[in-house]
């Protein structure tokens, strides 16, 4: 992969938790990696090996060592280019409306026309199948219907990435099985760049584009292509053999 | 909806459960009382509002050996001198056990205010009280169940101001200057209105520019400039007649001076009728002291002056500035002002309403 | 429907003890169990509702106790809206800044102790003798509790707001306005509640001491009534201030509540 074509480029990224004192502990070490456009990347990973950190230190939300550029531009601090879908079913603020809660991060990028955010609001529910929800409260929904609000509200946003930390872990596996179909089917119509965060494989193996599987400290262990065709399904060719790769250096 | 009949029932219940704890608490006084008499001394607020049956109203025809109590409300200060040589030296339950051979306890109730010491004795808590005439006469007027037993003390009250350009009351009529005094319908009030009617003012001209605060507060508002004028009465007014930057307006030292009957006694008609001896000992203790107070002014300065918290030299001359006697003067008077002035509603008919029998002067 | 039977069971409630309260009370005042000056100083129902109706036609000194209810409101709203506003000043600051933030911390808690009325000397020789005064005692009452509130809901916003809030672009003010007032709000209208009691007695409390003639307001009305022996008045003008009280809390605090934390499901 040429350098030009990654829209997401991690440099010799580290980062230390307790610094000078006894519990010292280094989470992510000397971690570098490049996301092209419209890749969906999976990480994986045993708890504790840093990848929720390494998706916050790319959102924005920790303070690292080494660099974190996108598009060939360093970012430091939070923004809208790179939009986080948490684990929290609450991460919706729960004192706006569904619709409002999609239209404010627009708002404040300046969008000011109310047919347009009307407009870009109507759409993306459309996309994750909640439209008829405009006028409700966080509150009146389900777990698996804010996380499609909070799939929306990334969406709307057009942001170069979204990071996706684990937004399924909470759900039944009904519903999250619905919710990976359709995250996928949105990620081939929208053209968007996601790093997704699991620690379930078979999630990788569905949506993923390429997977990567994480040690202690963030070191890399496997990066590979997902070949598989969509939709994948156990019964793919290959999905088998993946599976057992994966899990052997998940579990090495 | 039966459930809403259960409830008014218990609700019912506890009404009447309350009304007969009213009255068997009323029955109990009687045959309880020997068992009481060792709490009394310490007896405060409720206990005291519980007391309501003894009191001052002993039964006469009570066998001998059953101990009567009084509580008597004071308030703080100069004016209330001789309470304290009564208080100090145990003249009452001296004097009571003389006449009758029986104890009583006196317990001393200091209070804030003359209303107060009338919702008390209204309450049937207090027997016998001292506040100024302003509320007194207020008391006897509204019916409180009372009337002035004594005179107490005479003080020199004044107005000050710390303002070169006020010299009368022509310059404060009409004018944004504040005039702080202890409350609205005081007596110091009264005094202002009096003096304003005496100089040939409505004697409400000055109303709105009052500002109630108490004594040391409206002493401190005037020098630091809060307020333009102070009317006080002593030690304040003395205090703050030598400091060098405040002027008196004479008006109001003019409308009453110290001869004039400031502090009052009442004792409530209860105690009066049921119990003439406790009364009358009351009234010679008061007479006692205030006696005392003036025959031998050094030597009451030395017990008065800790309640005071004044110097010992300080309370002998303010002793010696103040008032003593049991005679009361233009209390008449001053009755029939607040009524013309609308202070009180309803006039009294004669000095003989106002006070008991015993009492001399105007 | 079971909203509506819950409400009738409420209603009828209250009633039955508002019903009790009275009958306990006419039959205080009538039995006479306050002894013989007992319609003097325990009036009969009849009687404050009588001096109710008075204090409002006749009233005292040639003024409606109208007249003294608006005075105290307007230095009472006044007060609050300044109180109010310094309260959320002070939270925001001290969620900018960690110093600001233990100086703030220590000068609410110290603050918070002191009664009003224990002040009035200090705050009259500083601030002079004005309605000022009593503007400056409600803002004493509501800006503690109020501070404290806001600022514990400040802390209590949970990070994932902050962060989705920060994700956004918001940060500094917008970041207070978008996202930590919004998620603290059910604190923030429990210390409107907590605030606006304080400042309604400490309102009344202070003019009951300290009263300007020139702006009489309620508590200086009272504190007539006690003075001139007029009781029944004087309970009449103590119903007017529970009644006034209840208007607040029914008026207008509770449809505050309705319609921000109840609305979206974030009571706690």
């Amino acid at each position: 992969m040429k350098k030009e074509e990654a829209i997401l480029e991690v440099q010799n990224l580290s980062k230390v938790f307790d610094a000078n004192t006894d519990n010292e502990k280094d989470v992510l070490k000397d971690v570098s990696l490049q996301v092209a456009r419209n890749e969906f990347l999976c990480i994986l990973g045993p708890s504790g090996c840093g990848k929720t950190t390494l998706l916050r230190c790319i959102a924005g939300f920790e303070g690292y060592e080494g660099s974190v550029l996108v598009n060939g531009q360093e970012r430091r601090l939070p923004g809208t280019d790179r939009i986080m879908v948490f684990q929290d079913f609450n991460q919706l603020f729960p004192w706006k409306t569904v619709e409002k809660n999609i239209q404010y991060p627009l708002k404040r990028q300046g969008i000011r026309d109310k047919a347009m955010l009307k407009e870009r609001s109507e759409d993306v529910l459309q996309k994750v199948k909640l439209s008829g929800y405009e006028k409700y409260y966080p509150y009146q929904l389900s777990g698996g219907m804010k996380q499609r609000v909070a799939i929306a509200k990334a969406l709307a946003l057009k942001p170069e990435i979204i990071l996706m930390d684990e937004p399924f872990a909470a759900l039944d596996a009904m519903t999250r099985n619905e919710l990976q179909d359709e995250l996928m089917r949105i990620s081939l119509e929208e053209k968007c760049t996601i790093i997704f965060i699991t620690h379930n494989i078979q999630e990788a193996i569905v949506l993923g584009t390429r997977i990567l599987v994480l040690a202690q400290e963030g070191k890399i262990v496997v990066d590979e292509k997902n070949r598989i065709e969509k939709p994948v399904t156990p019964a793919s060719e290959g999905y088998g053999a993946t599976w057992e790769r994966l899990h052997s250096a998940l579990y090495q | 909806m039966k459930k809403y009949v259960r409830l008014l029932a218990i609700c019912l219940g506890i009404t009447v459960m309350a009304a007969g704890c009213g009255n068997s608490g009323q029955a109990q006084k009687t045959s309880g009382n020997q068992a009481a008499q060792g709490q009394a001394e310490d007896s405060t607020g409720s206990q005291a509002a519980e007391d309501e049956a003894d009191g001052g109203n002993q039964d006469a025809d009570n066998t001998g050996g059953e101990e009567a109590t009084l509580n008597i409300a004071y308030q703080y200060g100069l004016a209330y001198a001789p309470l304290s040589i009564v208080k100090e030296q145990e003249l009452i339950e001296k004097a009571y056990e003389e006449a009758t051979g029986n104890k009583v306890t006196v317990t001393w109730n200091q209070m804030s205010s003359g209303a107060d010491i009338n919702t008390g004795i209204s309450a049937g808590s207090i027997d016998a009280g001292f506040m100024g005439v302003g509320p007194a006469v207020t008391g006897v007027m509204k019916g409180v169940g009372y009337k002035i037993f004594t005179n107490l003390s005479g003080q020199e009250h004044g107005i000050m101001t710390n303002d070169d350009r006020i010299q009368s009351f022509e310059d404060l009529i009409g004018s944004s200057n504040q005039i702080a005094l202890v409350n609205i319908g005081s007596f110091q009030h009264i005094l202002l209105a009096m003096a304003l009617e005496n100089a040939g003012y409505d004697p409400h001209a000055l109303d709105s520019n009052i500002v109630a605060m108490a004594h040391p507060d409206g002493m401190a508002a005037l020098e630091s400039g809060n307020v333009s004028c102070h009317l006080t009465s002593s030690p304040y007014i003395f205090k703050e007649r030598e400091e060098g930057n405040l002027h008196e307006i004479m008006d109001v030292a003019e409308a009453w001076g110290v001869d004039g009957s400031f502090i009052v006694g009442v004792a409530s008609e209860r105690m009066h009728d049921n119990n003439p001896e406790l009364y009358q000992v009351l009234c010679d203790a008061i007479a006692e002291a205030v006696d005392f107070m003036n025959n031998s002014p050094e030597e009451a300065a030395k017990i008065t002056c800790e309640f005071d918290g004044n110097s010992e030299e300080d309370e002998l001359a303010y002793i010696q500035k103040s008032k003593y006697t049991i005679e009361t003067k233009g209390l008449f008077e001053l009755a029939s002002f607040m009524a013309r002035t609308e202070f009180i509603e309803e006039a009294p008919g004669s000095y003989e309403d106002l006070v008991f029998e015993n009492v001399k002067g105007d | 429907m079971e909203d509506k039977k819950r409400w009738a069971h409420t209603l009828a409630a209250r009633v039955i003890f508002v019903a009790a309260f009275l009958g306990l009370w006419e039959y205080v005042a009538k039995s006479g169990m306050m002894g013989e000056k007992s319609e003097l100083i325990f009036p009969s129902l009849e009687v404050i509702g009588g001096a109710l109706v008075k204090n409002f036609v006749q009233g005292y000194a040639g003024m409606s106790l109208w007249v003294y209810i608006g005075n105290s409101m307007r230095l009472l709203l006044e007060g609050l809206l300044i109180g109010i506003i310094l309260a959320f000043l002070l939270s925001g600051l001290s969620m900018v800044s960690r110093v600001f933030y233990d100086i703030c911390n220590l000068v609410i808690s110290v603050f918070d102790l002191l009664p009003g009325v224990a002040l009035l000397p200090v705050v009259i020789i500083i601030f002079g003798v004005k309605p000022g005064v009593i503007v400056f005692l409600v803002i004493h009452a509501v800006l503690w509790p109020m501070a404290r509130n806001v600022l514990d809901g400040f802390l209590a916003v949970p990070r994932i707001y902050i962060e989705a809030g920060q994700n956004m672009g918001l940060k500094g003010a917008s970041l207070l306005w978008g996202v930590y007032i919004p998620a603290a709000t059910s604190y923030i209208v429990s210390g409107l509640k907590v605030g606006w009691a304080r400042a309604w007695r400490g309102l009344i409390s202070a003019e009951m001491i300290f009263g300007v003639a020139s702006c009489p307001g309620i508590g200086l009305f009272i504190n007539q009534m006690r003075t001139n022996m007029n009781n029944a008045e004087m309970y009449a003008t103590l119903v007017v201030i529970i009644i006034i009280g209840l208007v607040v809390q029914y008026g207008v605090l509770s449809p505050i509540e309705k319609c921000t934390v109840k609305k979206w499901g974030m009571s706690r």
